[in-house]
């Protein structure tokens, strides 16, 4: 536990920790490009410069020299703010924004970029420069989601290091030298088919990593970060999901566009996913947005919220052997809520929800798993899981199905038996059930998730939810007293 | 009036650079009497008392960086010849490996005796042809003659040794890069701490050494560290391959007993200028040193001290000498676009600095400069200062600086007349112009 001094004030830093590490966490900011906690150092981009003054050296007499890349020494004093530092930032600045196309009016990362960030932090005049700029490529395709802006890229080397270092795809280098150097990715397809492939967007400090998905979409100060949990996995992510500000709701655009997921970026756990969150859970739009069933029906036939509850709770009253497939998607809450109010009167089972897409990637050694659905840890704490050949969890005699949640065929139900049907999303078998209720979606409630390893995490709602459209925890809780009261 | 000779002590030959003539001059002899005779200790205990310094170009004293060489941690040491001689001047490795060839061989094979390598390297410059040929039919040689392998020469000390040819990066010369380079990566240095000889090549402990200092090394052990130390001078023992090349009458390499005085040698041993002009300034020791005036040399001897008295230094040998006539913008161009197109791109001073450099000397000789200009060179060159991964930086800063400071009027004519202020050209006419 060496002791050594940031600014005159003493820090305790760990063993073998660098000053960077040590000052970061004792809240002295230092700037940074390339450095990043969860990669290794190269010590490239030069802007954490900081003085180290020797034994009798004041403040200003020291040298120079990067803290990313500074062991801590007993003792040893650094300054992060001294006019020595200033000055060196400024210059490093200079050389950073020489090539750099400074086009921020167009660029996407505005409003989160750190070299923007730190030219009104620490340089703010113009640049020195009055030659042409050197000019490469404005939109090279990596792959068919990410595209890279070369003008705009400061080669700090984040998304080469990521890919050799966490996603193991080795999927992109540095081609070329000196200030005509490019990103570019490998050959044979690595970064197309590497599942975490989208992180480089976040980790490029600048806008020159960024999303096909989100290219000129929208300004990202119109955006509201709720913080909420990757459906996609067992492995239950942290996520931020990021939909427009209700202060900045378009009036004459699509309105559509005011309750859309813009889009999703990891929100830092280090009990769960780290920094990183893969592909699919960049893609939550695809599942959520979906078409919504909105609409309660008995046989088809549209009804009224109410009416369809009341003709549930009146089958679930009268069935005698009733099954319920609960489902993985559920939240703590819901399930909570259901297993008080209805779960001593049926069977239960936990059925999957979802399976595997073909070609997704099943499980790998670093977040994705195999099991395609959030919270089966959660269901499984209350009911079974439903057995390998599902026609085994019916009884002979079993006249109520309740299924909750979508990923099961009604030909494998018992013919007798009267189906109730609680999904989100339009599908041909809402119709057919004797009573759909509509429910809502993760992004329109709050709840908590547990994941395999049995962390619990919560997701907050981004969006109202349509119109006539139940919140599952409310409509077990409606059901359980209405049943109460019939057999009272 | 050179001195003695360490290095270029026997005539060469079509056969000098053979096994067969080797041996007749006495090789191999000392690195017989080292495994039979010497702890590896002290062999390395000699090179630290022969007081060498690196013949690189930075002068870091070769024996404090065996020195850190711990011999029983139980890992693989390596030890590495740089041979990747891309200093601009510089060709002295050269004329080892072409003439010499052995001498090095049996130098590495007692360096890798005392630090206890069993894999040693040389990374040799891409562009080298003959010094490759010579080098490879010399390692042939020495496998077939039991120095190299299992057991050499009876002794139960066994090393391999592997040739690695660069593909041509300047910055490949730099220690740090050439290790990345040789495992097989892209050429770029690395940041210090680790030093190389705690974790180098293949993060293990790691010596690298110029070749004209590994060379010296048979001489060292055979004499006694104390009496090489005899040769040169106190502070620079030894001598110095130099190679001379520009505007000089007898062009080529050199060897120089530290102290010998440098007018005198560019005088009488290289024939002086060429054409009989007169001498405007030197490049002592490749260009990434500042350039010394004629004035500048006048009293100056060949060694650290007197070089790094007079603002400059020994640099990595490679001699250049410009007559008076020659443009110093034009010359600063070219060194600036050998810099641009050098740099590997790494860090960002370097990297952004060394074109922004370029683009505007090459303004500049457009006639398009400004006044501000020559300041915001400097201003570029000292923001590179110390700022950098490796030298190079600094190294395309000095040089500018050096420049600039003593030839600033030139750069003021070339600006406000919007041409140079002798003829523009680098060429200066030979003799037999002289006399036609």
């Amino acid at each position: 536990m060496p002791e050594f001094f940031i600014n005159g004030k003493a820090v305790q830093a760990e063993d073998n920790q660098t000053v960077m590490q040590a000052a970061t966490a004792h809240g002295h900011y230092i700037p940074y490009f390339c450095w990043h906690p969860e990669l290794s150092v190269p010590g490239n981009c030069r802007i954490c410069m900081v003085e180290v003054a020797a034994e009798g050296q004041a403040e200003g007499e020291g040298w120079l020299d990067i803290a990313c890349n500074m062991p801590v020494t007993k003792g040893l004093r650094v300054y992060t703010d001294s006019a020595k530092v200033r000055a060196r930032r400024k210059e490093t600045l200079q050389f950073v924004t020489l090539n750099h196309p400074v086009d921020c009016g167009i660029c996407d990362k505005a409003g989160e970029c750190k070299l923007q960030d730190y030219h009104y932090a620490y340089n703010g005049s113009p640049s020195n420069s009055i030659d042409a700029k050197v000019h490469a490529t404005k939109h090279h395709d990596l792959s068919s989601r990410v595209v890279l802006d070369n003008e705009r890229c400061i080669l700090c080397t984040r998304c080469v290091r990521f890919t050799s270092e966490v996603s193991k795809s080795h999927a992109l280098g540095v081609q070329d030298r000196g200030d005509h150097s490019l990103i570019r990715a490998v050959g044979d397809g690595a970064f197309e088919s590497d599942a975490y492939s989208d992180n480089v967007i976040d980790l490029c400090p600048v806008g020159a990593l960024l999303s096909k998905a989100t290219l000129h979409q929208t300004r990202v100060w119109y955006l509201k970060p709720t913080p909420s949990v990757c459906p996609g996995c067992e492995r239950g992510c942290s996520i931020y999901i990021w939909h427009r500000k209700s202060e900045w709701r378009l009036q004459a655009l699509d309105a559509r566009r005011n309750a859309r997921i813009d889009r999703v970026t990891p929100l830092e756990n280090p009990a769960v996913n780290g920094p990183w969150i893969c592909n699919k859970g960049r893609d939550l739009a695809q599942i959520f947005e979906r078409a919504r069933a909105a609409q309660a029906m008995l046989k088809g036939r549209p009804v009224d919220l109410q009416q369809a509850i009341a003709a549930a709770q009146a089958l679930i009253a009268m069935a005698r052997r009733p099954v319920t497939l609960v489902s993985s998607w559920a939240s703590n809450e819901e399930l909570a809520a259901f297993a008080q109010a209805l779960g001593p009167r049926m069977r239960c089972f936990v059925k999957p929800d979802c399976q595997a897409a073909p070609g997704e990637v099943l499980q790998d050694g670093l977040l994705i798993r195999p099991d395609k659905n959030p919270n089966t840890t959660g269901a499984r704490a209350h009911f079974d899981a439903l057995p390998q050949d599902p026609r085994s969890a019916f009884a002979a005699d079993t006249d109520l199905v309740l299924v909750w949640g979508e990923g099961y065929s009604f030909a494998q139900l018992p013919p007798q038996a009267r189906i109730v049907v609680l999904n989100s999303y339009l599908q041909p078998e809402n119709g057919h059930a004797d009573v759909f209720l509509p429910i809502s979606v993760q992004t329109e409630r709050s709840g908590h998730y547990t994941n395999f390893q049995g962390v619990s995490s919560a997701f907050s709602a981004c969006f109202p939810k349509p119109p006539g459209v139940a919140d599952a925890q409310g409509l077990f809780e409606a059901l359980g007293a209405m049943t109460l009261k019939v057999l009272a | 009036m050179t001195g003695r000779k360490v290095i270029m002590n026997f005539p060469v030959t079509a056969t000098s650079h053979s096994l067969a003539d080797y041996r007749a001059r006495g090789g191999y002899q000392t690195l017989a009497k080292v495994l039979r005779e010497m702890r590896p200790e002290q062999v390395t205990k000699e090179v630290v008392a022969s007081g060498i310094l690196g013949h690189g170009g930075a002068a870091f004293p070769a024996g404090r960086k065996w020195g850190v060489i711990k011999l029983n941690d139980e890992q693989p040491h390596y030890l590495c010849a740089n041979a990747d001689e891309g200093e601009p001047g510089t060709f002295k490795d050269r004329w080892i490996l072409e003439n010499a060839p052995h001498l090095l061989l049996e130098s590495m094979l007692i360096s890798a005796y005392a630090l206890q390598v069993h894999h040693a390297f040389v990374y040799i410059r891409g562009e080298f042809d003959l010094p490759y040929r010579r080098l490879a039919a010399a390692v042939e040689e020495a496998y077939d003659g039991g120095y190299f392998g299992k057991a050499l020469v009876g002794s139960d000390f066994a090393c391999d040794i592997v040739i690695y040819r660069g593909a041509g990066s300047y910055v490949c010369g730099e220690a740090s890069a050439l290790i990345t380079s040789i495992e097989g990566k892209k050429g770029y240095p690395r940041n210090r701490p680790p030093r190389l000889t705690v974790r180098g090549l293949y993060q293990r402990p790691t010596v690298i050494n110029n070749v004209e200092t590994l060379a010296n090394v048979t001489a060292i052990v055979a004499q006694g560290g104390q009496a090489f130390r005899q040769i040169g001078t106190a502070k620079s023992p030894g001598t110095q391959l130099v190679s001379i090349s520009g505007h000089v009458q007898r062009p080529g390499v050199y060897e120089l007993e530290y102290g010998t005085p440098l007018a005198a040698f560019i005088e009488e041993d290289c024939g002086g200028v060429l054409g009989g002009g007169q001498l405007k300034c030197i490049v002592p020791g490749g260009i990434s040193t500042k350039v010394l005036t004629a004035a500048e040399i006048t009293t100056v001897t060949y060694d650290h001290a007197s070089l790094t008295a007079a603002g400059s230094g020994v640099g990595s040998g490679g001699m250049v000498v410009i007559a008076e006539g020659t443009c110093m913008v034009r010359l600063l161009q070219i060194l600036l676009r050998f810099y641009h197109h050098e740099s590997c791109g790494q860090c960002t001073p370097c990297r952004e600095g060394m074109g922004w450099m370029h683009r505007i000397i090459d303004r500049i000789v457009a006639g398009q400069g400004r006044p501000e200009d020559i300041e915001q060179l400097a201003r570029i060159s000292r923001a590179n200062d110390g700022t950098t991964i490796c030298g190079m930086g600094d190294a395309a800063g000095y040089a500018t600086l050096g420049i600039l400071a003593k030839y600033r009027d030139e750069f003021e004519y070339f600006i406000q007349h919007r041409r140079s202020k002798f003829d523009g050209r680098l060429e200066v006419e030979g003799p037999e112009a002289a006399h036609a």
